[in-house]
């Protein structure tokens, strides 16, 4: 079921990314672009599956900077536009952004960062919204799933109303959470995208686009902005839960105004307790802000990360001078936390301390009960590897290699699935990781102190998607300056932990078109290192390029291990191999020091035997990948290759 | 409906279908009338790590996607522990638990550092917290009906057998039937009927 | 009192001790050799294990093993407990090859291989500067494998995996490190119930020292192909020198120079002729005499082979002359008194408390320190 195909004026249960995909469709978008990331990926995805029938283009870019850019082009072109990213995305994005910003757009451009308080799915907690400020564009923020969908519509209309991108955050717990949803009309939209370009420098709909004369640009600008504060006092995404005049205000927006208002009504608040939710974000809708801290004695902001809606308040009170003394209450007095996500019983706590009030979810005891119970009956969960996870055996290899060597080697990384190489699931193996492609900056840098005397290897490793997003810039300057290290790409044929979105080296594209697939192996010859190529799963060919490699080897060199992820299409529910414990051979308790495969390598699809003492298979999670055939030194798993029929 | 909002949280390991079967029920619900809000658990957590779905649902408003302590009326865990670890966080002693008995061994216990508790012990701890208990083969009973993803439509089965919010079996075939191809529809309609039996009578 | 691996960790490899042997290798998957280095591959948990009661520089109880090899107590004189000593070379039986001296120790493990005293043999290759064992079994490969090498050769963990593979009567030829591991294992200091001592004979080479194979390698990388190298040798005083002979050329490199490479272990070590061993072989240093060994023969089964060997036309002997004899108990002495003091002055010996490497009864020890030198 595509989101087309929700009847017009029907109520759907929709996820937050579906409500934003579908209202954007309802506003008539015609140019979306994006990078995958979570909590963002699907909002493309759902446009992507509609695009055909729907008049789109839609496009997974190599990186979120590059993706802004396609959007602008649709806006300038006359066609309403979308970008959507992560957090961290927007940081890529940013530079294209300020200009932009200057620059203004045309046809309406919403630009939609999903920012992810607590890291559920990320390695920081970044967030869009001071960019908006930084950036001088207007923000909104949807506080619920009806808002997701009727803001993204209103946001075009805004964003043609002054000309410019308009920012429309969401969190983790709206785009990845559902609710139900009415939408709205499908409408019809074919106009042909043309670039207006004769008119004179300072004409902004037929004239080029450009950010100078900058000081113009950035006055009218900022006139754009004074413009969308006056439409925002009015706005209806701004509201207002609770007594005329309370004894405490809480002033939040976006998912913490349903934790708030569940706070509300956990602890029986609500004739003494207001909530403001504000729609609009910045800039702060001043007048309606004031009138509201005006009505209370106490105030309270409910938001998550840093302060922002709480230091935009503050700077305006300043000037409040017929408001009186209040109290307020957020991070600067450690009554909402700074870092982390937010949640009902985080701002439950906040209330019972400001007001004093005596609440426990459940008695003590029960709650004590339940913290030895679950500690000592549901043994912890430590994230690892899928089984047959490619990246389990490569980690196997490169930290065989390095501890053999003996010289302090070490990897650097970044984001993906293979982050995890710094726990246990990867032997620990992994020493740095930062953003996109950092890894291979930093070996490059590592790689230059060997002229200083450092004397450890240093092995960077990336994905292939991130290969295209950021390594190719770091890669060509290793190359250039000569740097003495090593790069390894994780080829795993996909942006695989965000759900296999393409990228440059796959031959379709999002909308399912047959692309250039670029190939990283001769990108990585033509800047100039020296290349090789592995299966990750031949342990020992590995080990020997990598001894080879890391030990013999001079400046930049390149290590592709190509293997599918375990999860791809292509692989999964295809088992290469059925794996078996001969019992007899299985060392189990005396495997040496210990029991080595389920100790060390610990692949979820091998499991220790208690009762037998023994090691076995799990025929259920094991996807029959060979690997643990190779580590087993008594020799007893056991390889019997699937015949296919 | 015992309860407003009624608060349901299906828990399980990444990649046992947790969000698919929070949305099959979500979905149900929301065809009675209900505001459903769903939170759920995706990306790298997701790997080899618990996860879970709050369902929020009620017939007055939108609720938060994330469900303040203590406030479970129904856990429904795909994998036997996280029933335990889900209970001791959102339980209260009304709460009520459908859970699988098919464990997925997380890392430590694989390796042998942690010890997974026998089905008995579970029950004895479950039990400390609260009274209304249910165990469900749903994985060995979906191999015999010839594929064990057809677990998680045992236990939503098993779920609309307690018969505490609306889950019809006619709402549950209308939006299988959209993603299903008409062939699947007779063995998912037998699993949902097959978990329904093992806790209504 | 016993060890494990973490202790093992603390005493060698982290105060670089380790001189390669591969005593802790190929009994569990943890350590693993590489290059003439051992690593531990990951942190084991255990409190006492094989790898620390196998290793030579780990509380090597001398009289302990002595006793379990020869029924008494270690023997403070210079050359150990013997029962012969000769010269020896291979006879016309034994195969040609590359020898380094006398040919003695291939033709010895030829002829044990052969007339079944052993059912495998540990012998050492050349890889460049790196010196890789491996398991043989065919008598008629036995040649290939002979001469010197002078890299660290991980020897006892190549016995370790032939003895876990089924091995049970297998040749050993190592240098003193080496055979210390191999007394250790054959000793069986964890009392493993029912043990086997899987070792058929054990043949010690003399030496002074060895080379990390890595500076080995730093060495003689640019000078040389080492792909080529066939031969290493160092001859007699005072050429003071090393010379590397590949199949295109010879260079030689100042004595002093080759010395940086050698591991801190070996200077710590007491033993110059295998004294653990059942025979030793090492080469003749007397004016006028080339390519023939001097041998010592320590135990029965020692003599028994090169008793048969001689019989059956594969290795020759002769006595040893005086002068011979008392070179080489003058240089193994001095190599016994050197290490001891050191031992003793570091506090590496007898200190029961704090993990000594070596222990020995105090009047031995005396003895030593006190002999002037020579027999």
């Amino acid at each position: 079921m595509s989101i087309l195909d929700y009847k017009d004026g029907s109520v759907n249960l929709l996820m937050g990314n579906e409500a934003i995909a579908r209202g954007a469709v309802e506003a008539g978008v015609r140019v979306a672009a994006g990078y995958p990331g979570t909590p963002s990926s699907e909002i493309i995805e759902n446009l992507a599956a509609v695009a055909g029938k729907a008049g789109l283009y839609v496009e997974w870019s190599v990186n979120e900077k590059v993706s802004l850019e396609v959007a602008a082009a649709g806006s300038f072109a006359g066609l309403r536009s979308m970008c959507v990213m992560k957090q961290n995305g927007v940081n890529v994005a940013s530079d294209f952004l300020l200009h932009l910003g200057l620059s203004g757009t045309r046809a309406g451009m919403v630009l939609v960062p999903c920012d992810d308080p607590g890291a559920i799915s990320s390695v920081n907690e970044g967030e869009s919204r001071h960019f908006a400020r930084l950036l001088e564009l207007p923000l909104i923020e949807p506080g619920n799933f009806q808002e997701a969908i009727d803001m993204i519509k209103w946001a075009f209309e805004l964003s043609e109303k002054i000309r410019n991108v308009v920012v429309v955050r969401s969190v983790t717990r709206l785009s990845h959470a559902s609710g139900n949803v009415k939408v709205g009309t499908l409408p019809k939209n074919n106009d042909t995208p043309v670039f207006k370009y004769d008119g004179n420098l300072l004409d902004a709909l037929n004239g080029p686009v450009i950010t100078a004369p900058v000081p113009f640009k950035h006055r009218q600008q900022q006139e754009k902005l004074k413009a969308v504060a006056e439409i925002f006092e009015t706005s209806e995404f701004n509201t207002y839960t609770g007594p005329e005049n309370p004894e405490l205000l809480i002033i939040t927006s976006s998912a913490c105004s349903l934790y708030s208002l569940e706070a509300v009504n956990v602890l029986e608040l609500d004739k003494r307790v207001g909530v403001l939710k504000l729609g609009t974000t910045y800039p702060l809708p001043e007048k309606l802000v004031k009138k509201h801290v005006a009505s209370a004695k106490k105030i309270l902001f409910v938001e998550e990360v840093q302060p922002f809606l709480e230091d935009l308040t503050k700077i305006a009170a300043a000037a409040w001078e017929d408001v009186g003394v209040k109290k307020y209450h957020g991070k600067y007095d450690a009554s909402i936390p700074t870092v982390n996500e937010l949640n009902p019983d985080i701002v439950i706590a906040a209330l019972t301390k400001i007001l004093g009030i005596d609440y426990r979810p459940v008695p003590e005891d029960y709650e004590k009960k339940g913290t030895i119970l679950s500690f000592t009956g549901a043994p912890n969960r430590e994230v690892t590897f899928c089984p047959g996870c490619p990246h389990r055996a490569s980690f196997w290899s490169i930290h065989n290699v390095l501890t053999l060597q003996g010289k302090g080697g070490f990897v650097c990384g970044d984001i993906g699935c293979y982050t995890i190489g710094i726990l246990g699931a990867g032997f620990n193996t992994l020493k740095t990781t930062h953003s996109m492609g950092s890894g291979l900056g930093i070996a490059s840098g590592f790689g230059k102190l060997r002229g200083l005397g450092m004397k450890q290897d240093a092995v960077a490793v990336c994905g292939d998607s991130t290969f295209f997003h950021s390594i190719i810039p770091a890669l060509v300057n290793a190359v250039h300056v000569k740097s003495d290290m090593m790069l390894i790409v994780f080829d795993n044929k996909g942006t695989a932990m965000t759900g296999f979105q393409p990228h440059p080296g796959t031959e379709t594209d999002a909308m399912g078109a047959k692309v250039n697939a670029l190939n990283i192996e001769s990108i990585c010859r033509a800047i100039g290192a020296d290349v090789h190529v592995s299966d990750p799963f031949d342990i020992t060919g590995t080990q020997d390029k990598l001894f080879d490699l890391i030990e013999n080897g001079k400046g930049p060199r390149v290590l592709i291990m190509q293997q599918s992820c375990a999860l791809s299409p292509e692989k999964k529910g295809k088992n290469k191999y059925v794996m078996n414990v001969d019992e007899s051979l299985c060392r189990g308790e005396n495997c040496g020091c210990d029991r080595f495969c389920t100790k060390i390598f610990r692949c979820p699809g091998l499991v220790w035997n208690r009762d037998k003492s023994v090691s076995m298979i799990d025929s259920v999670i094991c996807t029959g990948c060979g690997v643990c055939k190779n580590i087993c030194p008594a020799g007893a798993i056991k390889s019997e290759e699937v015949k296919a029929c | 409906m015992l309860k407003d909002p009624y608060n349901i949280i299906i828990t399980g390991v990444g990649g046992q279908g947790n969000v698919m079967a929070a949305r099959i029920v979500g979905n149900m619900l929301a065809l009675q009338g209900f505001y459903v809000t769903i939170g759920e658990t995706f990306g790298a957590s997701q790997r080899g790590g618990s996860v879970m779905s709050h369902l929020r649902v009620s017939k007055k408003t939108v609720w938060s996607p994330q469900m303040p302590k203590g406030k479970a009326d129904l856990i429904v865990a795909l994998e036997p522990i996280e029933s335990l670890r889900v209970l001791a966080q959102y339980g209260n002693s009304e709460t009520a638990v459908i859970s699988n008995t098919r464990p997925v061994y997380p890392v430590g216990v694989i390796c042998g550092d942690l010890k997974y508790p026998t089905m008995d012990e579970l029950n004895a701890s479950l039990l400390q917290l609260c009274s209304k208990i249910y165990f469900i083969d749903a994985t060995e009973k979906a191999i015999q009906l010839g594929n064990p993803i057809l677990s998680n439509v045992i236990m939503i089965g098993a779920a609309a057998g307690l018969n505490v919010v609306p889950m019809e079996e006619s709402d549950f075939e209308k939006i299988m039937s959209v993603s299903l191809p008409p062939e699947k529809m007779k063995i998912n309609m037998e699993g949902f009927k097959l978990g329904k039996s093992m806790t209504s009578s | 009192m016993t060890f494990g691996p973490k202790e093992l960790q603390a005493d060698v490899q982290q105060k670089n001790m380790c001189i390669g042997c591969g005593a802790c290798v190929s009994i569990c998957p943890y350590f693993k050799t590489y290059k003439g280095k051992t690593a531990a591959m990951f942190q084991c948990s255990r409190e006492s294990g094989r790898c620390y009661a196998y290793c030579p520089k780990t509380g090597v109880n001398l009289d302990r093993i002595s006793e379990k090899l020869y029924n008494k107590k270690y023997s403070s004189d210079a050359l150990g407990n013997l029962k012969a000593i000769y010269t020896s070379e291979k006879s016309d039986k034994a195969s040609k090859g590359n020898f380094q001296n006398g040919g003695t120790v291939s033709a010895l493990m030829e002829f044990a291989l052969k007339n079944k005293t052993i059912d495998s043999a540990i012998l050492t290759k050349r890889n460049g500067a790196v010196s890789i064992p491996e398991i043989v079994t065919d008598h008629e490969k036995v040649h290939a494998y002979a001469s010197s090498k002078y890299g660290l050769s991980p020897v006892v963990s190549k016995f370790n995996e032939g003895a876990e593979s089924g091995y049970k009567k297998i040749g050993v030829v190592g240098t003193p490190c080496s055979i210390i591991a191999m007394a250790n294992i054959r000793s069986n200091p964890t009392d493993i119930p029912d043990f086997v001592d899987k070792s058929g004979i054990v043949i010690g080479l003399f030496c002074t020292w060895a080379l990390d194979t890595s500076k080995f390698e730093d060495a003689l990388k640019d000078k040389i192909d080492l792909t080529l190298l066939q031969k290493v040798d160092i001859p007699p005083p005072p050429a003071d020198v090393m010379t590397f002979t590949t199949s295109h050329n010879e260079i030689t490199l100042p004595l002093s120079e080759m010395r940086k490479g050698i591991p801190l272990g070996c200077t710590y070590c007491h033993d110059m002729t295998g004294e653990f061993a059942d025979i030793s072989v090492g080469a003749l240093e007397l004016k006028g005499e080339k390519n023939k060994n001097i041998i010592i023969v320590r135990t029965e089964r020692g003599e028994q082979l090169v008793n048969d060997a001689v019989k059956s036309g594969y290795i020759k002997t002769a006595p040893l002359p005086a002068e011979a004899l008392s070179g080489l108990s003058t240089a193994s002495m001095n190599k016994k008194k050197r290490a001891f003091t050191r031992l003793v002055d570091e506090k590496m010996i007898n200190n029961l408390t704090e993990r000594p490497m070596i222990v020995v009864d105090d009047q031995s020890l005396k003895n030593i320190m006190n002999e002037k030198g020579g027999m």
